[in-house]
């Protein structure tokens, strides 16, 4: 009965932690992190350099999804090895079929858990920090950001080596759902926060009567309306543009340009400064 | 503020560092590094305006607070960002006397570290293509059973892509930043209509920034009632974001519970027919 080490267990997942796209390319994507950290698994399974090499090259097949919550499937990977070294009937096409069958479902989940919620909600704080050029709003970021990420990483790399081919029902079941519900309903009033926080768009537009006396502001109206109203506003524009629309963000910055331009040009923008 | 060789490439080494294809791996390099708030600090400390850098930083933070690579597109490169364009933007900032905490020193450090960002893409594909060089001799030697130059494949030769281009293009062109900023400000008045604009598309960026992020999290229009919860707290009610996430946290539970109750018809109609059975041996 062969048993993974503990040592080689932690190489392993030290190199998916760091070396999961060290060498990225648009074809193979994260396909050499994966086999760099399934060398040390193989490496301890087997005795033969021709066995290590059959069972490594499993692993070359096109591997991309969300790396932090991938490192999961890493581990489930590991666990199988050690299933497969066993003498257990594990084959190429179990393992492959894991592996394809979760990296979609994990890389919805952590663009919008990890990067689209988790991350937000670190740097929307850390800005908040920031006031007046304090280190303590970058501080906080890498502090929280890499300690607790690397913990995390860690944990779903060990339990899925735990659990092996039983952990796909963990990660897409519907409580796993209820989960991702929840969170991203906390993402989404967090990114509302950070709408009134970080964005500033005001108009200067005003209208005066013939003595030059102001008789309508337009910002202040806005304000006793509801105060900053513009930027959600644009947010919610550009979000249309993204995604019903399908532009790229490059097209939508442009369109600001073209806003912008128009805009200063009719008066409805300006930053009033000089040299 | 001038860049001198030395300050060049230590940019130049966090550039490599912080890319998204990195060295410094995703989680420090990309997620941290790469991150203008914290590229502000590092650029601070390398140019020795620590206030400065962190205060454009966060200004630039905010486009990008949700740059998400799915499958290997990108619409800016963060190397370029934090690397190329905030130092641009401090030497900006710092010759005309602009006060850094103001909302146009941000605009044009955001319409800077943009346009930067934009053409930036260009090195991110440059890497992933000279990096297919290693990956095609990597698929040789694992073939042949050389496996431990799988190390060599994946930590080391990459280093020649991000010195091709991460290196080179953020070495030359902070070096030369000085007078790319003196011909900006000769030629581009602070009041002229170009300038006016510039700092206005600065103070515009942010929304496609928040728009990029919500379109991860937000599928239907019915959603965006929890977007105006949060709005609402910070810009009506003078919360901060700590409370708003607080806040947030507490409806995510109650929600959370709601979703679950609704899993449970089916347990429960189980539980209930097995009572039954009880009752009928009874």
């Amino acid at each position: 009965m062969k048993k993974l080490s503990r040592k080689a267990l932690n190489r392993s997942f030290l190199n998916w932690f760091y070396g999961h796209l060290t060498c990225f390319s648009q074809e193979h994507m994260q396909t050499f992190g994966y086999m760099l950290s399934m060398l040390p698994i193989v490496d301890e399974l087997y005795d033969s350099n021709e066995d290590k090499t059959k069972n490594l090259l499993t692993y070359s097949t096109f591997f991309n999804t969300e790396p932090q919550v991938g490192s999961v499937v890493v581990g489930i990977t590991a666990g199988m090895e050690e299933a497969r070294a066993n003498g257990e009937d594990v084959d190429d096409e179990t393992i492959n079929g894991i592996r394809a069958g979760l990296m979609g479902p994990l890389a919805g989940m952590g663009d919008s858990l990890v990067v689209g919620t988790l991350l937000p909600i670190l740097l929307g704080i850390a800005m908040g920090l920031s006031g007046g050029g304090s280190v303590l709003g970058p501080i906080f970021f890498i502090l929280v950001w890499n300690i607790g990420m690397f913990l995390i990483m860690r944990f779903l790399y060990f339990k899925g080596y735990e659990l092996g081919g039983k952990a796909v029902e963990y990660l897409v079941g519907e409580k796993a759902n209820a989960i991702r519900e929840a969170i991203i309903m906390l993402g989404t009033m967090v990114i509302g926060g950070v709408t009134a926080m970080w964005i500033n768009i005001e108009t200067s537009f005003q209208m005066l009567n013939s003595e030059g006396g102001v008789i309508v502001d337009l910002q202040s109206t806005l304000d006793s309306v509801y105060p900053k109203i513009l930027s959600p506003v644009f947010v919610i524009l550009c979000w249309y543009l993204l995604s019903k629309k399908r532009m790229s963000p490059v097209v939508v910055m442009l369109i600001l340009v073209a806003v912008a331009f128009v805009g200063v040009l009719v008066g409805f923008f300006d930053p009033k400064l000089t040299y | 503020m001038t860049i001198n060789v030395v300050q060049a490439a230590l940019l130049g080494l966090c550039a490599c560092l912080s890319s998204m294809p990195g060295l410094g791996g995703t989680v420090f390099g990309n997620y941290t590094l790469g991150r203008p708030l914290i590229g502000g600090l590092v650029v601070g400390l390398i140019l020795g305006n620590v206030p400065m850098g962190i205060m454009l930083g966060a200004a630039v933070q905010i486009v990008y607070i949700a740059l998400v690579t799915p499958g290997g597109t990108i619409s800016a490169d963060v190397r370029a960002i934090s690397y190329i364009g905030l130092p641009l933007a401090m030497l900006y900032v710092s010759s005309t006397g602009l006060d850094p905490a103001s909302a146009e020193a941000g605009g044009f450090a955001v319409s800077m570290a943009a346009t930067v960002g934009t053409l930036g893409t260009v090195l991110f594909y440059g890497t992933a293509t000279i990096n297919l060089v290693w990956q095609h001799m990597g698929m040789a030697w694992v073939k042949q059973g050389k496996l431990k130059k799988l190390y060599l494949v994946d930590l080391v030769l990459p280093w020649i892509s991000h010195f091709i281009c991460s290196f080179i293009p953020t070495f030359i062109i902070c070096y030369f930043g000085s007078d790319m900023v003196q011909i900006i400000k000769d030629y581009l008045p602070m009041d002229g209509l170009a300038m006016k604009t510039l700092f206005t598309v600065g103070s515009l960026l942010p929304a496609v920034g928040v728009a990029i992020l919500l379109k991860q999290v937000v599928s239907k229009p019915k959603d965006f009632l929890t977007f105006f919860v949060g709005f609402t707290l910070c810009a009506c009610m003078g919360l901060n974001l700590i409370g708003c996430a607080i806040i947030g946290g507490f409806f995510a539970l109650i929600q959370y519970s709601i979703r679950t109750l609704s899993l449970r018809p089916a347990l429960a109609s189980v539980a209930v027919g097995a009572d039954d059975d009880d009752e009928e041996d009874i």
